[in-house]
């Protein structure tokens, strides 16, 4: 099997999204958009409490509001509620205002258990234990301890050490779409229109929950708002939905309003690290200690790299305690760990630069961990660098010397992902004797260019136009697909398409070479000609009618892990600089200028790529300035479960943003690998380090808010 | 959100009237923060009395006596008006910063003023003073947004109307009818500090109605500057507005108001002692922020706020002198 075209013809170039005007102009219609005719309002009641026992739940009251068409209780009496946001039960009604009023006609009587909201309330002396078991004592799980070489010694012998605490917020996924579906369950059958990252497995429960086998299930995600690792499954909202929906024998719709959305859709665990690093004057670094804690909830537990990139470093020891607290369990969030181990050990390589007096671009450049990733992080450098105007960097101690309150910083930070693909999807490739061709299989676009993206790669082999390939996906019916997480989709679909669509082009060849007498090796599609020794014989509308009425429809197996290699490749660097601007009177941070310049190999679609790039850079500017989710200590509460608290950037927060894809010849020949988690993970260590180069102190604690730049410059005075 | 009744009246005497005839009425404007209220379950109102159809309610008049706007201006075109423009730049750059275009378009100055607190333990329905076993929830919790004066009391929210500042600094009155009338009050005196037994921040009665603002002319320099975390949408962590008499270099007389830093809008008679007589310079605004800030008591997590305040209060002050000296 031959690998990707030398010379594409449309590959690489910049090709905008085959869905991009429907949902630029509103017209794409999302799962929760859909109506289908007799379809009823769900709506899930949930915990008002941190930590509490049902003692008494009584539905009839709401099963006699107008409207209600069925009530489902999914905590009975007795159950225990572990956080705010925790469902408790379900109504299905008319309208949706029938259904919010009747959910709280609901009667519950609640003994309120003492609660653990913040990592500073479990940790406590005497907290209650909210969890146990499962290794778990005094809302803890014990550290976990990695040690290599012998760090105190390192520390003893280093010209300069730094010890500091830094940390980063439990953030929320905060999807534009809320999570949800909409089921219609009924005739043995099941169709459902779900928000999600994976229609299989969303198929797969669903057909559990209403008790069908999976054939008999459809689940359609044409377009999706948002997921960044939260949207996997059905869920228990998306279950009960299709489960209301048997009942009632009416399609049913459990889409999760803006509050539920934040307190129960996904949050990124918390990390804090007492991190001390010590290097030496040429810039080595030679011991990393961290001792790191943070909250993935009430189920999930917590998990950073320290150091993270710098895997060099000679003497390192990392220990990791998971600290459980009363709120929902944490959700893989673009490049789950990632981006708090890379805030936590970058922000610690800043100060110790500082200390020793070291250019923070040259003790990356230093301690650049080996292996073939080497080369391309010093080359991304050498481009951040001239992007930003590193000329321009001055070290901290001139902060003292700006007059008036604005000063200015740039920082820079490195990360790494995997990005490879998944053996043994599947694609099914079909030219209809009118020309039309499809391509299908049974993965979703969660608005990274993924249908964009097998159509180029048909269009390409096929020498047609994007326009002429109609790219179907989202529908869990179609031959087996990609999860979309992880950064895998495209480097698990890509090859799939790849070999569907150059299979059913020998197959064409094959049926069509006698019309033309030729033999099918003779035959060769160029600009929608089919050619003949090269010279161009029929249009392919032509071509393909010489098919008589049978389509070529062809479903290749799946590669297997060693032939995925020959078209895809795992493991990025990347790296990002900020220039920010800081008022030291009010604390408020300005990123004046974003830089990233990132590689994933081959890249198949320059346009939608860059807009993985954006989207992640902007994420991480969120994560930076604005994000934390707050929990009230006194209630139990989540105290900014909206979105006018949970602090968002608008579009005047965006910074000039300038993205350099790492796209050499050496980098193509590595084939596909996914861009999704990458271009997020170093934007938030990239402007905290700007900011504490700006104000000339660390600011240790995330988000880069008024509050925590004011305390931190107030500390130092 | 709970069903409600609706009524449209078209004069101030007829809204009085639907106001008063059913309790839990209330009086709906631009409706960006009500509605938002009733969604949340925090406010559920048996009626809504709309305004905007009540004559004069949406028109502005300039006279030798003073501004008067209509409550039921927009932001929007509040900050369209050429007089607004010209004489009163403090109350335009505090309508300026108030949520987003689309938020201006609706909301209305009535509303502004008579906005509901956005703390976050009301909002989550515990009430203005957020007890809990007799004990102050804001106070044992997570009160970095929460007051920094007047914090003695059991009311730590800040009030949230932006647009009090400027108009309070500039000597407006409020113009309210009741149920025996009109009747003109110093804008301040919207505004009271709750207590357990009388939850209530606004001194308006349930059936008044909240017609006109008007605003003397100007004299001397105004200005306000407000701290705010994001650019875009976002409300205030500290504002101040001035309105400076001038007799020559000197400050003869001087208005200094802030907000979003104590349960009413706070007037700052030490930092307005302090620059009387003076030139405004960096040296005077320091020494008013400084005073103004004496009495200050924050909380366990707005210490920071002490600061933002000395920050606004100099950029006001520095405003109305011309000299925009954080701009880098």
């Amino acid at each position: 099997m031959a690998g990707w075209p030398e010379n594409p013809r449309l590959i690489s170039t910049s090709i905008p999204r085959v869905d991009g005007l429907a949902k630029a102009s509103g017209r794409a219609k999302y799962p929760s958009d859909e109506r289908p005719k007799g379809m009823l309002y769900g709506v899930m009641l949930y915990s008002p409490h941190a930590h509490a026992k049902i003692k008494a739940i009584d539905v009839e009251p709401a099963k006699k509001m107008p409207g209600v068409k069925a009530v489902k209780v999914l905590m009975n009496a007795g159950a225990t509620l572990r956080y705010h946001g925790e469902d408790i039960a379900a109504v299905a009604a008319e309208t949706e205002e029938q259904a919010r009023d009747a959910v709280r006609a609901i009667k519950i009587e609640y003994e309120v258990l003492p609660h653990c909201v913040t990592e500073e309330q479990a940790l406590a002396e005497g907290a209650p234990e909210i969890v146990t078991g499962g290794g778990i004592a005094n809302n803890r799980r014990a550290a976990r301890g990695q040690t290599k070489g012998d760090p105190e010694a390192a520390i003893a012998k280093a010209d300069a050490v730094i010890e500091g605490i830094y940390s980063v917020p439990v953030i929320n996924h905060v999807c534009l779409e809320p999570h949800g579906l909409c089921a219609s369950v009924g005739d043995g059958k099941a169709v459902a229109w779900a928000s999600t990252q994976s229609v299989m497995a969303t198929a797969n429960e669903l057909a559990s929950a209403v008790n069908l086998a999976f054939s008999e299930v459809t689940v359609l995600t044409e377009v999706m708002g948002g997921g960044f690792g939260s949207k996997f499954g059905a869920e228990l909202w998306g279950k009960t939905a299709a489960q209301l929906s048997k009942e009632t024998g009416r399609p049913v719709a459990i889409f999760l309003d803006r509050a539920q959305e934040q307190l129960a859709g996904g949050n990124r665990p918390s990390a804090t690290g007492k991190i001390k690093m010590a290097g030496m004057k040429d810039g080595s670094i030679t011991a990393v200690v961290g001792e790191c804690y943070g909250t993935g909830g009430i189920t999930s537990g917590f998990d950073v790299i320290i150091p993270y990139i710098y895997s060099g470093v000679p003497n390192t020891s990392n220990t990791n305690t998971s600290v459980f607290v009363n709120a929902a369990n944490q959700r893989a969030w673009r490049a789950p760990r990632h981006p708090q181990s890379c805030a936590l050990t970058e922000s610690a390589l800043d100060d110790l630069a500082d200390k020793l007096g070291v250019n923070p671009f040259d003790i990356r450049m230093k301690n650049l961990p080996g292996g073939n990733l080497q080369e391309v992080y010093a080359e991304e450098m050498k481009i951040g660098a001239k992007l930003i105007g590193w000329d321009r960097w001055k070290p901290r101690s001139q902060a003292a010397a700006v007059r008036g309150p604005i000063v200015t910083g740039m920082g820079m930070a490195l990360h790494t992902w995997g990005g490879g693909g998944s053996p043994g999807n599947q694609v099914t490739c079909v030219i209809n004797p009118d020309g039309s061709v499809e391509v299908r299989s049974a993965t979703q676009d969660i608005g990274t260019g993924a249908r964009t993206v097998l159509a180029i790669i048909a269009a390409e082999i096929l020498g047609l136009e994007v326009a002429d390939i109609s790219s179907r996906i989202g529908n869990s019916t179609y031959p087996r697909g990609q999860g979309s997480g992880g950064s895998t989709t495209t480097p698990s679909m890509a090859p799939p398409a790849f070999d569907a669509v150059s299979k059913a082009r020998d197959e064409l060849f094959k049926r069509v070479a006698g019309a033309f007498d030729a033999q099918p090796g003779d035959l060769s599609l160029a600009k929608g000609q089919l050619l003949v020794k090269g010279e161009a014989k029929a249009s392919w509308k032509d071509a393909c009618r010489k098919l008589g009425t049978m389509p070529v429809s062809v479903t290749p197996e799946g590669r297997d892990g060693n032939a995925m290699r020959e078209l895809t490749s795992t493991g990025v660097g990347g790296c990002q600089f900020a220039e920010v601007q800081v008022d030291r009177e009010t604390g408020v941070v300005k990123v004046k200028k974003l830089v990233a310049v990132q590689d994933s190999g081959l890249i198949l679609d320059m346009l939608t790529w860059k807009s993985q790039v954006y989207g992640g850079v902007i994420m991480g500017i969120n994560g930076a300035l604005f994000e934390e989710r707050v929990m009230d200590p006194v209630s139990g509460r989540c105290l900014n479960a909206d979105m006018e608290l949970y602090k968002l950037a608008g579009a005047t927060d965006i910074p000039e943003i300038i993205i350099e894809p790492y796209h050499t010849e050496a980098m193509r020949k590595r084939g596909v690998i996914g861009i999704g988690e990458p271009p997020t993970i170093s934007t938030m260590a990239a402007i905290g380090n700007a900011v504490a180069n700006a104000v000339g102190v660390r600011v240790p604690h995330f988000p880069m808010s008024p509050m925590n730049v004011l305390s931190a410059l107030m500390a130092k005075a | 959100m709970k069903a409600f009744e609706f009524a449209g009246p078209t004069t101030p005497e007829l809204a009085v009237q639907a106001l008063a005839g059913k309790a839990g009425a209330e009086a709906l404007g631009g409706g960006t923060d009500l509605v938002n209220r009733m969604k949340d379950y925090v406010s559920s109102p048996s009626r809504i009395v709309y305004l905007k159809d009540i004559a004069g309610f949406r028109h502005t008049d300039a006279t030798p006596t003073g501004l008067t706007i209509g409550a039921g201006i927009t932001l929007a075109n509040l900050l369209a008006d050429p007089v607004v423009a010209k004489d009163y730049p403090g109350l335009r750059q505090a309508a300026l910063e108030v949520g987003t275009p689309q938020i201006r378009a609706m909301a209305t100055v009535g509303g502004n003023l008579l906005q509901r607190p956005r703390c976050w333990y009301y909002r989550s329905g515990f009430g203005l003073l957020a007890m809990k076993d007799g004990k102050s929830m804001v106070r044992a919790g997570d009160n970095r947004y929460h007051a920094i004066f007047m914090t003695e009391g059991d009311a730590l929210f800040v009030a949230p109307s932006s647009l009090a500042i400027p108009l309070i600094a500039l000597g407006a009155t409020a113009t309210i009818q009741g149920g025996e009338g009109k009747r003109t009050i110093p804008v301040e005196r919207l505004y009271q500090v709750p207590k357990p037994g009388m939850e209530r921040e606004l001194t308006i009665k349930a059936e008044e109605v909240l017609l006109s603002i008007t605003v003397p002319p100007a004299k001397g320099k105004n200005a306000s500057y407000e701290a705010r975390w994001k650019q875009s949408h976002d409300w205030p962590l500290a504002l101040c507005s001035v309105n400076l008499t001038m007799d020559g270099e000197a400050v003869s007389d001087a208005r200094i108001i802030l907000g979003a830093v104590a349960p009413v809008p706070l007037r700052s008679s030490a930092a307005e002692d302090s620059i009387k007589g003076k030139a405004i310079n960096m040296t005077t605004a320091d020494v008013a922020a400084a005073a103004a800030v004496s009495t200050a008591k924050p909380l366990s997590m707005n210490k920071y706020k002490v600061n933002l305040t000395k920050t606004v209060i100099k950029r006001a002050l520095m405003s109305a002198a011309g000299k925009h000296y954080w701009e880098a």
